[in-house]
């Protein structure tokens, strides 16, 4: 009896989690066929690029803000116990670039775009908006979901670029306003310290969370039914599946770029 | 076809009613929020939240995430530390202070923020389902009719429980990510158990600085995601809207606080 | 019989519609007034004005006189307690059983409680006792005593219907609001809700309720007064009487003519207590 009250929870669990990367691959194969050759809605795909890019970009620059301001905060501390000043620029450069940055800016991502993204197909699927287009002979993978992975893959790309600038903003305005220690020091240890490879490794990591965001958030979206009640549900597994895959793919680049 | 769907160029606002507008209306929301929060904590010092429900919130909000936050906390201490060897092992092969250096950094930082990140996702979200949910079903307009207030049936119990929860949810991290630490550290570069566990770099400020945290973050997440799901109106699309915001606002509070509650740590402990 | 709300220069607008313009109204103890009129013209929007769930953009709302806006959230709290709110979707708490759905409402009365202070020996006790009892009676007077342990989802419309009918009535309220109470229910259902709305209305000596609904025929059965709601502002008001006459002399392709038909066709009223 309780070997069953012990499995059955994890066995579920696994076939959850399976099927949920099941789901997110199958979307992902379908996306591929429509883009190999190129068989998309190009003025959709385009509208989906500005609404992802001016939605998400003020809160991923405020993220990443707050985000340089706190690691300066943190690697102050061992800088003071090991009085290695130069090191401050190091230790905020590399863990914003390769480490902190893409995963916060991934999660902020996943919450403004992901999380959206679930609930209005998750409203369409519900209110029979899909059923509607294929009765309209209008392929949803082609019309809905490629123009939502092209957006969503590049726009995280660029905005892990501006990401990153902006937390070197806060780092700089950190260092100089809490600790008092000089912004132009910082900047100068920060270009010397050659983390052109993290930055690499952050904008491949941002690249691999667009991808992964999109068909995730696209698999529970579609996936959705029940009414409201059904959405709030997909928007929540849908948000959690994304925060999994986010440090999964985080490890799993950060491995690769090591080999 | 709303003015959202033209391109800000064609949409022609005088320039003050363009930066004005977002910043009234932010104004505003900040003063609701503010207010929500007043009401919160004012039905639990009260004491009108009811205790069965504060435990059955505790449950859902503790015992639900404890997989999640494993995982997760368990791959970013995978993660870390074996970035962290790798490029110690570069430049200076000295790994005594490895462990302990990690231990104190997720106590002070990174277990209560990610863990406050993965349970404003998962339980932000949750919460402005719900509540966005009966919102759009009337059965928060039932609620008052049949004399119970919104707030000190929904949020009190669930604020109450998030806060005492997130703490306890955050040892399971520092334990998570410390074993996970532990045991790519000697699989990957062969550094004993008993050097990578090492507690002297973990004070009484680290631990008073990451129990704070875990603390604030508990309370602002139900709140926060509450307020997302009250506003939250028009069916299905109304309600994914609410639950969007909620993640996107309790995920940035969690930020924010974490900037705010590290500054007065540094501030108050090592100036 | 007295005015127990007065509705004086309502208006209201939604995103720049304007839902309610300019509506005045009473309701009054004793009587069933009847809310009619095409879909979307702000019946709705009207009835949840009365216990304050929506608030006015101009106009008043007197509740025995006082100006709703004036209450304090304490006083509009106890206000409420005199009202019984029957939701257009039902709105019953789906994370509870019927029963506890039902008791609900009495175990959130306040002013029962501290009045049931005296007995707190053996207060608690004897206190769920009642409301059981309470709760039991009014799940069997709409037929549903067998559904007591089951949770909505698990009841067909027309049965969550009547439990929100059971909970909407369980505390006697003297003010009784039904927002459309048989929406997709089939005929026999509908004629069953309709008696109990009646039966209910006569349970409370001088209870007024409010009814809003498309179903003319059985409404007409036990409503005493009438409004008809077009376009946000009121296209007739009258008892029973008023509405005869006045159909008598309507043009054949008006509102009232459209809506209400033939006036001999009209189904006979069934008395509910109410002097006209």
């Amino acid at each position: 009896m309780t070997m069953t009250a012990v499995f059955a929870p994890v066995g579920r669990a696994t076939l959850h989690v399976l099927a949920t990367l099941g789901g997110a691959a199958t979307v992902f194969g379908r996306v591929m066929r429509s883009l190999f050759p190129p068989r998309f809605d190009k003025s959709e795909t385009w509208r989906q690029l500005f609404h992802v890019g001016v939605r998400s970009w003020p809160i991923v620059a405020m993220t990443a803000l707050f985000v340089g301001a706190i690691m300066v905060i943190q690697t102050a501390y061992f800088v003071r116990r090991t009085g290695a000043t130069s090191f401050l620029g190091y230790g905020v450069g590399y863990s914003v670039f390769a480490e902190i940055g893409p995963v916060l800016i991934g999660l902020m991502f996943s919450g403004r775009v992901g999380a959206n993204n679930t609930a209005e197909l998750g409203t369409m699927v519900v209110t029979e908006q899909v059923d509607a287009l294929r009765a309209l002979a209008i392929d949803p993978v082609r019309y809905l979901i490629v123009p939502r992975f092209i957006a969503m893959m590049v726009m995280l790309t660029l905005l892990m670029v501006l990401g990153d600038l902006f937390a070197i903003v806060g780092a700089a305005a950190t260092a100089q306003g809490l600790l008092g220690f000089d912004w132009r020091v910082l900047i100068a240890n920060l270009v010397e310290s050659h983390l052109l490879d993290e930055l690499l490794m952050g904008v491949v990591k941002a690249t691999s969370f667009g991808i992964a965001i999109s068909c995730i958030s696209c698999y529970f979206g579609l996936g959705a039914s029940g009414g409201a009640v059904g959405v709030g549900r997909a928007t929540n597994h849908s948000v959690v599946a994304n925060a999994t895959a986010i440090f999964l793919l985080d490890f799993l680049v950060g491995w690769l770029f090591t080999l | 076809m709303t003015a959202n769907d033209l391109p800000a160029s064609q949409v022609k606002r005088p320039l003050l009613a363009r930066f004005g507008a977002p910043v009234i209306a932010g104004y505003r929301a900040a003063r609701d929020l503010g207010r929500l929060f007043v009401d919160t904590f004012v039905a639990i010092a009260r004491g009108r939240a009811s205790r069965k429900q504060v435990f059955e919130q505790a449950f859902e909000i503790g015992n639900r995430s404890v997989p999640f936050v494993v995982i997760t906390l368990g791959v970013l201490g995978f993660i870390t530390v074996y970035q962290v060897a790798h490029q110690v092992a570069q430049i200076l092969p000295d790994f005594s202070m490895l462990g302990a250096a990690f231990i104190q950094m997720m106590c002070r930082e990174f277990a209560p923020t990610i863990t406050g990140l993965m349970v404003a996702t998962r339980v932000g979200s949750g919460i402005a389902a719900e509540i966005g949910s009966m919102v759009v079903t009337e059965q928060v307009d039932a609620l008052k009719m049949c004399n119970a207030d919104p707030v000190e049936y929904l949020l009190a119990p669930r604020t109450l429980a998030s806060g005492v929860m997130l703490v306890m949810l955050t040892v399971v991290g520092v334990v998570s990510a410390t074993i996970a630490g532990m045991l790519i550290a000697k699989a990957g570069f062969g550094i004993p158990y008993q050097t990578f566990l090492r507690f002297d770099l973990v004070g009484v400020s680290d631990v008073a600085t990451g129990v704070t945290k875990a603390f604030a973050y508990g309370l602002a997440i139900p709140v926060i995601a509450g307020q997302a799901g009250l506003q939250a109106t028009g069916g299905s699309a109304g309600v994914g809207a609410a639950t969007t915001r909620a993640v996107v606002n309790t995920s940035f509070a969690v930020i924010v606080l974490d900037f705010v509650l590290s500054g007065l740590a540094y501030v108050v402990f090592d100036k | 019989m007295s005015v127990r709300i007065a509705v004086q220069h309502l208006t209201k607008t939604h995103e720049g519609r304007v839902v309610l313009s300019d509506v005045s109204l009473e309701v009054r103890s004793g009587e069933i007034l009847g809310l009619v009129g095409p879909g979307g013209h702000g019946k709705s929007v009207l009835l949840k004005h009365l216990p304050r769930l929506l608030v006015p953009d101009r106009g008043h709302i007197l509740l025995d006189g006082r100006d709703l806006a004036t209450l304090s959230g304490f006083d509009l709290a106890r206000a409420r307690e005199g009202f019984g709110y029957l939701f257009q979707n039902y709105a019953l708490f789906d994370f509870m059983t019927v029963a506890d759905n039902v008791a609900f409402p009495l175990r959130q009365e306040r002013s029962a409680a501290s009045a049931d202070r005296g007995g707190e020996q053996r207060g608690v006790a004897s206190r769920e006792q009642q409301i059981d009892l309470r709760v039991r009676e009014r799940l069997a007077e709409v037929g549903l005593e067998r559904a007591y342990h089951q949770f909505p989802r698990e009841l067909s419309g027309g049965m969550k219907k009547r439990v929100g009918l059971a909970r909407a009535t369980v505390t006697n309220p003297s003010i009784a609001l039904y927002d459309d109470p048989t929406a997709g229910l089939d005929p026999v259902t509908s004629s069953r809700i309709f008696a109990l709305i009646l039966a209910m209305h006569r349970k409370v000596p001088g209870c007024a309720s409010v009814v809003v609904s498309h179903d003319i025929d059985r409404m007409a059965a036990i409503v005493d007064r009438w409004i008809v709601l077009e376009h946000g502002t009121i296209a007739f008001s009258g008892l029973r009487a008023d509405l005869l006459r006045a159909l008598a002399s309507a043009p054949p392709d008006g509102l009232l003519r459209r809506f209400f038909g033939d006036p001999a066709a009209l189904p006979s009223h069934v008395t509910s207590g109410a002097t006209a």
